[in-house]
């Protein structure tokens, strides 16, 4: 769906990567690193300095209008609607410009602008909307087209916690429908929530590029389980475990997720003690990224 | 289906215009203020008599109902495409699935058609009534007028849409906009009749595109151009057109290059 070959531009340097189509993709980074430049060249509006970028077949640069047709794009700070219009009047003329059939509009523009709450404001001006609101029409017409492709720049700027739960629900709608996304975000917990495979973006390079999953596996296999009990604590001897700790009847164990599955933990001690109450503990991806950069560029070059 | 959306962004601003009414009416007073000032003035000049080099006082004053109202419709907003590319928002007009020059046409020709109806026409009634205006030569030269008049403004609509081009490298145009209304009104007959100019300087204007805006239609209304004269005429319009189109396109994809190399 996206391809980057050795694509330079700006900070970014030299990056490949391939998302596939069908694939929710978060493109996480400091602010500078690169992901905004990564999304204007995915869709046309830079041109690489070196390299090749294709979109949906196309030549982004060159093919945009053809691109534009299949495509729903959102940005931090530049607004897809005309702000001396009325938010419904945008979506009106958003379904004679993308020539959308009238009743998928009015069936896709009823259920998005209920859910994302832009109905209750939809024949107010633009311009006299909070930026909640406007993000919240903004994203329905990103959606609205049902475009093969969504880029979205940090989409979730200035929406509220129930806009966003909405948002996610949208995405993995669309992804099951076939819909490639690829956004960016500083919100690692969101990305993690939402996205099949992750691309870390460091200092116009990209470090990593793949799942969530692997990338914990190969930098922070350590995971917690912590288990209340309600009676003897289990002989922990031959626990394939890292290291644990025992507080009266609570046990917090650390576990190498690379040689042995939570699953298997809890089993081989839930056949020695009735275990009153489980919790487990990934490391936030937030967390590894940190750790990540105190060890310093070397550790990412692995990558 | 092609055109549907251009149309649709023709009613949205034919529709968004009338929802400012006093401006609406403030704007068909200034043109009759302006179109009174002048024949006035030329009304004061003439002192008493009624023609000045075959130039009479009644042609004055059609030429300046005519070409004021036409002023009036042909209002083309220099700042449409400069606010976008200053704003960044002609990121998201680049990634339209329509043209964005046709969008910015069909947006004005909504304008127009509105000034056309609820401008154009109050503002030549009150004058003729008040001033006095010659009828039309004949119902052929009243349509031809018209093409001329649609053709004109084609000529001026290419011209802004060249000026606004500048935004790409320019952080103000209003230089160039006013340096452009000052050729436009000076030198397409709304202020000065170009029977007037000297003859040395009305065939230099002639080279220039400003003179086939407002004065071409207005001489095909008075009947002073022969049917081989008017066909002539708007054949030089539609040259006109034609190059100011290809500098626009020029400057609109270096603009565009410009954006997609740079950043913006």
């Amino acid at each position: 769906m996206i391809s980057f070959e050795n694509v330079s531009k700006f900070v970014l340097s030299d990056i490949s990567i391939y998302v596939p189509e069908g694939k929710t993709v978060g493109l996480i980074g400091a602010s500078g690193a690169g992901k905004t430049t990564f999304i204007k060249l995915a869709c046309g509006l830079l041109s690489p300095e070196s390299g090749t970028v294709r979109t949906i077949g196309l030549q982004p640069e060159k093919e945009r209008k053809q691109l534009g047709k299949m495509l729903g794009i959102l940005f931090t700070d530049i607004s897809a609607l005309k702000m001396d219009d009325t938010v419904a009047g945008n979506f009106e003329l958003m379904q004679k410009v993308y020539g959308i059939n009238k009743e998928k509009f009015r069936a896709d523009y009823k259920d998005l602008s209920e859910r994302l709450g832009f109905a209750a404001f939809e024949n107010q001006m633009v311009k006299n909307l909070s930026l909640g609101q406007r993000r919240r029409s903004e994203i329905g017409a990103a959606f609205v087209s049902r475009p093969k492709l969504l880029l979205l720049d940090e989409p979730t700027v200035g929406l509220d916690e129930n806009a966003k739960q909405v948002f996610y629900e949208l995405l993995k709608e669309r992804e099951k429908e076939g819909v490639t996304v690829v956004f960016t975000s500083h919100d690692m917990a969101e990305v993690s929530k939402v996205c099949g495979r992750i691309a870390l973006i460091d200092e116009g390079r990209i470090r990593y590029y793949g799942e969530e999953e692997q990338l914990r596996k190969k930098f922070a296999p350590i995971n917690k389980i912590l288990l209340e009990f309600s009676d003897k604590i289990p002989d922990l001897e031959d626990l394939p475990v890292v290291r644990y700790v025992v507080n009266d009847n609570r046990l917090c164990i650390e576990y190498n997720d690379n040689y042995v599955t939570a699953a298997e933990v809890i089993n081989l001690i839930m056949q020695q003690s009735e275990v009153k109450e489980v919790k487990m503990r990934k490391p936030d991806l937030g967390d590894i990224i940190i750790q990540l950069k105190k060890k310093g560029t070397e550790k990412w070059e692995v990558l | 289906m092609f055109i549907a959306p251009y149309f649709a962004f023709a009613k949205k601003s034919f529709l968004g215009r009338s929802a400012y009414r006093f401006e609406h009416f403030m704007s068909i007073l200034n043109t009759c203020l302006q179109i009174f000032i002048f024949a006035g003035i030329y009304i004061a000049l003439y002192n008493g008599r009624s023609e000045v080099d075959g130039i009479t006082i009644s042609m004055v004053s059609t030429n300046f109902v005519l070409s004021m109202g036409l002023k009036a419709v042909f209002c083309v907003d220099d700042y449409f495409l400069p606010s976008k590319v200053w704003d960044g928002s002609i990121a998201n007009e680049f990634l339209r699935p329509v043209s964005f020059r046709g969008r910015m046409l069909a947006e004005n020709m909504g304008n127009a058609a509105f000034n056309v109806i609820f401008h154009f026409l109050p503002a030549l009634i009150i004058s003729a009534v008040v001033i006095g205006i010659y009828p039309p030569e004949n119902i052929v030269m009243l349509l031809l007028f018209l093409l001329s008049a649609i053709l004109g403004y084609g000529v001026l609509w290419g011209i802004s849409f060249a000026v606004q081009a500048a935004a790409f490298w320019a952080i103000n145009i209003w230089s160039l906009s006013t340096l452009k209304d000052v050729f436009v009104n000076v030198l397409s007959g709304t202020m000065i009749p170009l029977w007037f100019m000297p003859e040395w300087l009305y065939e230099a204007l002639k080279l220039t595109p400003f003179p086939y805006i407002y004065f071409t239609p207005v001489q095909i209304y008075l009947g002073q151009l022969s049917y081989r004269q008017i066909l002539q005429q708007c054949g030089i319009q539609l040259v006109w057109i034609w190059l100011i189109y290809l500098l626009g396109t020029l400057l609109w994809k270096k603009g565009q290059k410009k954006l997609v190399v740079q950043g913006g």
